[in-house]
């Protein structure tokens, strides 16, 4: 079994031409495909929904109404060329790289501090060779490799506390305080998301993963303490009237499109918080026009989409018996799962908004590549077998 | 591979699984909490702030003459306005701006300067120089400076009737005076809405719903007055006043078949398009507004009720001693110091006090007090003129036995308008049916309706005693106090007045101060109008041939008023001289 899955590229071959009999493989590659259909219909209905919500501000500020539509896909188009290479690099590189990959993603973002560029007060973003990138996109990839290389190992120090605690506080702490510093809020609950769901899934006792997370609280908690201004900015989602024209505005105007949309919507095309109520009506809050456009019916047909992905995922998670395959399967379900609750969450007003995108739906180049990107991941993940079949 | 021992126990990947979907549901119930609970809520807010309703307004109403010129129209305007935190160079954009507008540069700069988002800069710019602006403000890309359409209220005869049309605020165009403020509703109309969507910067949603509710436009009005006899009521009028250098003099012109009102003056007077430094007493309509003991005029009505009643004739003879006293008020007529007999007429004539006392003593309280009620004393008309006061006629019960009735059978302690006076005298004119006096005769509803005023009418006395009444005026001016008041090319009859004014902060009579006035008919033969002239205060002589004589008499001061008017009315509604 273990050669089988790790000699050359001839032996693999012969493996894959074997097992195309084997119904665990087939039932994997029609598992796959349950994967991309949530992903194709998020790529269908995000595009529509951004040709609407970009066009009036593309036209004031691109002379072009279809100027960001085109972008975004021009990015789907790259995002499902990276997706066809992951599917085809072994996830297994992964694990042997795993800390070159984290240190490279540390790098990233130290570099992003160092020479990027601040939109809104944040730096997030790096130009390279005139494109713009979100590095932070790589490093919750990175940090899931990590922590998934980390916790399938075999060792009997997870048994103690500390054993968990300093590898989850050297990677959380190393890439959550770089994130923080952009500040990209948003990075770090979509990380720690992931990462958490990591270690859930693992075989860490669970008394140390709740102890982990009890400490992530506490240094949030600490956190907002030492920065109290930004926390009220924070926590204005739980009552964005009381000024919605500062710190509530987006949440008000997300709120005014999704209730203006009603059950059924106002229709395809007819948003009005597109016309410059709603700021970052093509991105961040693209969700916001999808419920005001075609209702809660809309939405809930997103929200489905974004679960059933989820439940493909975990379903292929338990099907795979490696370790590390598992856990990082878990967590790149996890990171989308948890930047959609956390984009979601943040235009219902239910959680703070932090900025982060909506996965597939959105319109960003980086985070549309990486999404797509960690699909194709899947993909390769959904190749391998269970040991028992 | 891995140890079996390690591998990962399939419960603890599925809660995972069990987290994402409740975290999913949670998230479900707050799309429905918000979209369908909360839904009317959040629509209505983001309605508010997207739906911009302007209003439009209404043409206000014109009002007219009865030749169908206009008094008082509306024109287009256009108000200035800056937004001064858009302005980023105020003094460059006042140095253009001020010759335009006709401001001084400093004042406009200090206006443009500053954070505020609104000052008004000029009302009511002619539309076309406006537009003018408007085009060079574009090409200069000055920003910050905006037009609004606003209609201005302008009389174009300027001085035409003003005490009668009123005028309106100059920005709300609200109604403050005469027909302007008593038909404000209907001359303003209803102003319309234009309803549209826009974004936060104010620019219309191409894709949003609009509505455009039109405005209804006012009332137009046509008033009684004709231009011809009221520009000769304002001019004898004015001229009257200078010579006798009285505080004020008015004027009223009744057609007196139909109880139009063809002129209605007050001197002095002013421009309605520019009211600065005009004393608020000249706003007063003083033919409605003032009250006055009419005096000697109100004699003809004393009279008239006796001859209806049957109790004298023009040629019945009373033997008049010099000095009537009655309850040791003492009565005697101007220029006779014996005993005398007189006839009716002559009574008239001469105007004899101690004459008419005597009628009205054989005619008795009740009767005479049922004549001055039933020709309109003592009560407004509903003749929609502004400002109307009803004067002042005690009830009968109220009336003494001694001096009250001979006192209100001269015109005293009975306070009148000159409007109410010239209704006594139509009555006369029109075969003893009193009409009601109105300055309006037809309101133009926008959808070219009309409703036509229709005054009351009510009959006094007959047509016989009338038409007596009226050769007894005659004699007044061909043989008596009125000879001032003859009209070359017509018989013309009248009455004279002049009483001591009454000084309401001193509480009694002024000692020289009078208010004289002269009500007649013209042509006397065959009534067409009755003119009505009152002068407040005239003072000063004129000089006839080698005598002068006191222009404090109403023969003196304002017959020759009703001459002048008459003269231009009979010209102007075609009466052929004899």
């Amino acid at each position: 079994m273990a050669s089988r899955t790790s000699t050359s590229a001839e032996s693999s071959r012969l493996v894959a031409r074997r097992t195309r009999a084997d119904t665990a493989v087939v039932t994997g590659h029609s598992r796959a495909v349950l994967a991309l259909i949530p992903v194709a219909l998020l790529l269908v209905i995000g595009a529509g929904a951004l040709m609407s919500a970009s066009s009036v501000i593309a036209l004031h500020e691109n002379g072009d109404r279809m100027y960001l539509f085109n972008r975004h896909l021009m990015f789907i188009g790259i995002g499902v060329f990276a997706l066809l290479i992951t599917a085809r690099v072994p996830y297994r590189l992964y694990e042997r790289w795993a800390i070159p990959i984290f240190l490279l993603s540390l790098v990233a973002l130290v570099t992003t501090l160092a020479i990027g560029k601040s939109i809104d007060g944040a730096t997030r973003w790096v130009t390279i060779g005139g494109v713009s990138l979100q590095l932070s996109e790589f490093s919750k990839f990175a940090t899931i490799v990590m922590l998934a290389a980390i916790f399938s190992r075999e060792n009997k120090r997870f048994l103690r506390f500390r054993g968990v605690f300093i590898p989850v506080a050297f990677v959380f702490g190393s890439s959550g305080v770089l994130l923080l510093a952009q500040p990209d809020f948003g990075t770090v609950l979509i990380v720690a998301g992931a990462g958490f769901a990591v270690l859930i899934a693992s075989k860490a006792p669970l008394r140390w993963v709740g102890a982990m997370m009890a400490l992530g609280g506490v240094a949030g908690a600490f956190l907002a303490q030492s920065a109290p201004y930004r926390m009220q900015r924070i926590l204005s989602f739980r009552d964005p009237l009381a000024d919605p024209l500062g710190n509530g505005l987006q949440a008000v105007q997300s709120l005014v499109a999704l209730g203006t949309g009603g059950l059924f919507g106002v229709g395809l095309g007819a948003s009005r918080a597109r016309w410059r109520f709603l700021p970052n009506a093509h991105n961040d809050f693209i969700f916001a026009i999808i419920g005001e456009e075609m209702g809660l019916v809309g939405s809930l047909a997103v929200v489905s989409l974004f679960l059933l992905f989820s439940l493909v995922g975990v379903q292929l998670a338990l099907r795979i018996d490696d370790m590390f395959g598992r856990l990082l399967a878990i967590g790149l379900v996890a990171w989308i799962s948890t930047q959609a609750l956390v984009n979601i969450g943040g235009v219902a007003a239910i959680l703070p908004i932090s900025g982060v995108p909506l996965p597939f739906v959105s319109a960003g180049g980086s985070a549309m590549i990486a999404n797509l990107a960690a699909v194709g991941v899947l993909i390769n993940l959904s190749r391998t077998q269970r040991t028992e079949s | 591979m891995a140890d079996p021992q390690w591998r990962v126990p399939d419960v603890r990947v599925a809660l995972v699984g069990v987290a994402i979907v409740f975290a999913w549901l949670w998230v479900g119930v707050s799309l429905y909490r918000v979209q369908v609970v909360e839904s009317g809520q959040w629509a209505e807010y983001g309605a508010e702030q997207r739906v911009r309703s302007r209003e439009i307004p209404a043409p206000r109403g014109t009002i007219y003459d009865r030749s169908g010129q206009a008094i008082a129209m509306s024109v287009a305007a256009t108000d200035v306005i800056a937004n001064p935190s858009e302005i980023s160079d105020p003094a460059g954009v006042a140095q253009v701006l001020a010759p335009l507008l006709a401001m001084d540069v400093q004042d406009l700069e200090t206006k443009l300067t500053g954070n505020a988002q609104y000052a008004m800069l000029t009302r009511r710019l002619d539309r076309v120089d406006a537009l003018e602006i408007e085009k060079l403000m574009d090409d200069l890309d000055i920003r910050g400076v905006y037009f609004r359409d606003q209609p201005a209220r302008v009389y174009p005869s300027e001085d035409f009737a003003s005490q009668v049309v009123g005028f309106v605020q100059a920005d709300t165009l609200e109604g403050l005076e005469g027909l302007e403020r008593l038909y404000d509703a209907e001359l303003a109309g209803t102003p319309g809405y234009q309803t549209d969507e826009r974004d936060p910067y104010g620019n219309p949603i191409l894709q949003g719903d609009s509505e455009i509710i039109p405005a209804v436009p006012g009332v137009d009005i046509r008033t009684t007055l004709d231009p011809g006899i009221q520009i000769a009521a304002q001019e004898a009028l004015a001229l009257a006043v200078e010579e006798s250098s009285a505080t004020a003099g008015w004027a009223v012109v009744l057609d007196v078949a139909t109880g139009d009102v063809l002129a209605m003056a007050t001197a002095p007077t002013f421009n309605l398009n520019d009211r600065t430094n005009v004393d608020r007493e000249t706003f007063r309509n003083r033919v409605v507004t003032d009250q006055f003991e009419p005096g000697s005029t109100l004699k003809v009505l004393t009279i008239a009720a006796a001859i209806e009643e049957g109790i004298v004739t023009p040629d019945t003879e009373f033997t008049l001693p010099a000095t009537l006293e009655i309850a040791r008020k003492k009565y005697s007529d101007v220029g006779r110091k014996d005993e005398r007999v007189m006839s009716v007429r002559d009574i008239v004539a001469k105007s004899s006090n101690v004459g008419t006392i005597t009628v009205q003593q054989l005619l008795g309280n009740e009767k005479h007090w049922e004549y001055l009620n039933r020709i309109g004393l003592g009560r407004r008309t509903t003749s929609h003129i502004p400002g109307e006061v009803s004067g002042l006629l005690h009830p009968v019960k109220d009336w003494c036995d001694s001096v009250c009735g001979p006192s209100t059978g001269i015109g005293y302690r009975v306070n009148v308008t000159l409007l109410q006076m010239a209704a006594v005298f139509a009555t006369v004119a029109n075969d003893g049916v009193w009409i009601e006096p109105h300055v309006i005769d037809e309101e133009i509803f926008p959808d070219g309706t009309r409703t036509t005023f229709q005054p009351i009418e009510r009959p006094v006395f007959s047509e016989e005693t009338a038409r007596t009444m009226r050769e007894l005026l005659a004699g007044v001016v061909e043989g008596g106090t009125g000879r001032r008041a003859a009209v070359e090319g017509y018989r013309v009859g009248g009455k004279t007045g002049t009483t001591q004014k009454y000084l309401e902060a001193e509480g009694g009579y002024s000692d020289t101060a009078v208010v004289a006035s002269f009500i007649g008919i013209a042509p006397i033969d065959n009534p067409r109008i009755v003119v009505a002239v009152v002068l407040d205060s005239p003072t000063g002589e004129r000089i006839e041939g080698d005598r002068a004589v006191s222009l404090s008499y109403g023969g003196v001061s304002a017959a020759p008023v009703f001459a002048a008017i008459v003269k231009a009315a009979m010209h102007g509604l075609g009466v052929p001289p004899e």
